[in-house]
């Protein structure tokens, strides 16, 4: 394992910046995930790292050494892929012994039958080994690409969205997994995605990227309560988060360029007994929880995180406020103020 | 138009409409089926199977056709004893054996290389497509006449390039009994791989680029990934290529007789030609009907065990 970083990146497709002066540096052993929507540049900045892609301009280092013109199969990285890059006719045994076979990493018969049985009872598709690679599930496939990028033990393991192609449940117990895999490897992991809910679990920390701009780098924790910028609030966060005009709710900045609150649904406190007079216009139920959406005279709208058992209906009038010291504001270019 | 006609069409038109459905709705579901399969199968059975049973039929006969009044004489299984023990017969099948093995090996080599060229989409590669495909968009005859041209051993160019590199002296491709099978093994050639390519580049272009990427970061050399990915990529499309041109080459007629008029001897008469030989020219219908559904079997025979292996391929 080794680290990475990338040092004033920037990648163009023809008139498209692609990443635009790219500054990461992840740590060893650390699970690094970008997360932006399509277009942002994260799959680009990935590809960089494998070498799929040479830079314009900038350096990009493993392990401490310069390899930002170096060939893929020379940095000696791991990429799985979004979709499942298996070799079909063969069988998942000989998917996971490829790599180790490959010229230049000659392996043992031995040691080759040894690493991959290990591999294949970490991901739990022991039982599968000789089943060929099209025979398999979704979700098995997928696993086996993560062993194809496990068994070789590389400096560092670049994902790209890969538990998108998966369902909701298998995409969850495979989120379990891959944190354990990672943590008793001690694996560095550059992870892509566009799901908040990946990043914020997976994650030691998160890359927020707008347009091929590095916007926070920070960790999850941090950039849920102190975003950097309207951007990264709205990256995290299910509802997003209530961007209001300052002045409102009865929120007064305590800098003279703020200009706009971001408030945290769940920071909305409803039904107290003096406040802003609201009216209930929608309720979604999600099991443990609820959110409803709320209108405060003036047409502003706000969303509210609740527990299930509140009695909020359509329709209902009631007043609402927002928890004292809960709001970050930001100024008018959508960057945070440091109160 | 006034505005009772009006009132008048409108109120009769509800009426015309059931009734129109009600008729249509009285024919089952059967019944339509057959109006729309019926008159293709009625064509089906005239031209296609009942001369296949009739020539069946003949092919256990003496009849030939140029002598219509002529009684027709059950002969049983003459016919074929003839055909089988005759070392003639032979003879066209292993030349037959010989045109359709050689040319589907250097089509799909010649074919399955270009489609990897083509498919490098260098500057250029559409216009370079679109000429490599007009040799099979030319007519069969014109092929085999214009190489005529071409072998001829005094004036045409291809016994010069030999010559010129090999310097062998003229060479007679048509007239020389062991350059001839090779003469029309190379037009053919030259004729057909652009279609064994056309297939490849449909398999090729289907590959996504991440599998070669995957590849190279585990680092797989050049072969290793034409051999894990390429090829059982493209096989199935190059196994289906191979039977289109394998069925069409067991038939091979036009352009031969163009070239080489299945001389010199018999040395390119395929089975086709003799068979054409023998029921047109020498009139024994009864003899030629035999040989059709001998090799009417055998392409069918082979065809299906080839459909059974690309099956397997493909799953």
């Amino acid at each position: 394992m080794a680290e990475a970083s990338l040092a004033r990146v920037t990648k163009r497709f023809g008139e498209t910046l692609a990443v635009d002066n790219a500054d990461l540096t992840v740590a060893n052993g650390e699970f690094m995930v970008l997360l932006g929507p399509t277009g942002a540049g994260k799959t680009t900045l990935l590809r960089l790292i494998a070498g799929l892609e040479t830079p314009d301009s900038g350096k990009v280092t493993i392990g401490g050494s310069d390899v930002t013109v170096l060939a893929p199969a020379m940095r000696d990285v791991a990429f799985v892929f979004q979709q499942y890059s298996l070799y079909p006719h063969y069988t998942v045994f000989e998917n996971l012994a490829f790599p180790l076979r490959a010229p230049g990493r000659r392996m043992g018969e031995q040691a080759i039958r040894k690493r991959v049985s290990e591999i294949a009872e970490m991901l739990r598709i022991g039982h599968k080994l000789k089943n060929k690679a099209t025979q398999l599930s979704g979700g098995e496939m997928q696993r086996v690409s993560i062993g194809r990028a496990l068994v070789r033990e590389p400096n560092v393991f670049l994902m790209d969205e890969p538990l998108s192609s998966l369902d909701a449940k298998l995409r969850e117990d495979l989120r379990v997994e891959l944190k354990r895999i990672q943590r008793d490897l001690g694996a560095t992991i550059v992870y892509v995605t566009h799901d908040q809910l990946e990043a914020m679990t997976l994650a030691d920390r998160i890359g927020i990227l707008d347009k091929g701009k590095l916007v926070q780098v920070d960790e999850p924790r941090t950039i849920y309560e102190r975003p950097a910028t309207v951007y990264a609030a709205q990256r995290l966060g299910s509802p997003q988060i209530n961007l209001l005009p300052a002045g409102r709710l009865g929120l007064t900045p305590g800098n003279a360029n703020a200009i706009t609150a971001g408030v945290r649904p769940e920071d909305v406190e409803v039904g107290t007994p003096s406040g802003f007079d609201a009216r209930v216009i929608a309720v979604e139920r999600r099991g443990a929880e609820m959110i409803a959406l709320l209108e405060v005279d003036g047409g502003q709208q706000v969303h509210a995180l609740l527990d299930a058992h509140r009695p909020v209906g359509e329709g209902a009038s009631l007043q609402i406020a927002v928890r004292p010291g809960a709001p970050v504001w930001f100024d008018g270019k959508q960057q945070l103020i440091n109160a | 138009m006034t505005d009772q006609t009006i009132q008048r069409i409108a109120s009769d038109t509800p009426d015309v409409a059931p009734r129109f459905v009600r008729r249509v709705r009285g024919l089952s579901d059967r019944a339509i089926t057959w109006l729309f399969i019926g008159p293709t199968l009625a064509i089906l059975l005239a031209i296609n199977i009942f001369p296949l049973i009739w020539t069946v039929y003949l092919s256990f006969t003496n009849y030939r056709a140029n002598q219509p009044g002529r009684e027709v004489k059950w002969v049983g299984t003459r016919n074929y004893e003839r055909l089988l023990g005759s070392e003639d017969i032979w003879g066209y099948l292993q030349a037959t054996a010989h045109f359709v093995v050689w040319t589907m090996v250097l089509q799909v080599l010649v074919g399955f290389g270009l489609a990897l060229l083509i498919n490098r989409n260098f500057r250029g590669a559409s216009f370079w497509t679109t000429l490599i495909l007009i040799p099979m968009m030319l007519s069969p005859a014109v092929v085999g006449t214009f190489w005529t041209y071409i072998y001829q051993p005094q004036t045409g160019i291809f016994s010069y390039i030999i010559d010129f590199f090999a310097g062998t002296g003229a060479i007679d491709m048509i007239g020389s009994v062991t350059l001839a099978p090779w003469a029309i093994i190379i037009v053919d050639t030259w004729m057909w791989a652009p279609y064994i390519m056309l297939l490849c580049l449909a398999g090729l272009r289907s590959i996504p680029d991440y599998l070669y990427e995957a590849a190279e970061i585990d680092r797989a050399n050049a072969l290793q990934k034409f051999w894990y990915i390429t090829l059982p990529r493209v096989l199935p499309f190059l196994m289906l290529a191979v039977l289109f041109r394998g069925i069409e080459n067991f038939k091979m007629f036009d352009m031969v007789v163009e070239l080489t008029s299945g001389g010199p001897g018999s040395t390119t008469e395929l089975a086709s030609i003799n068979l054409k030989r023998e029921a047109f020219e020498k009139w024994r219908t009864g003899f030629s009907s035999a040989f059709a559904i001998i090799l009417f079997v055998t392409v069918f025979g082979l065809g299906n065990i080839y459909v059974k292996a690309l099956n397997k391929v493909k799953s």
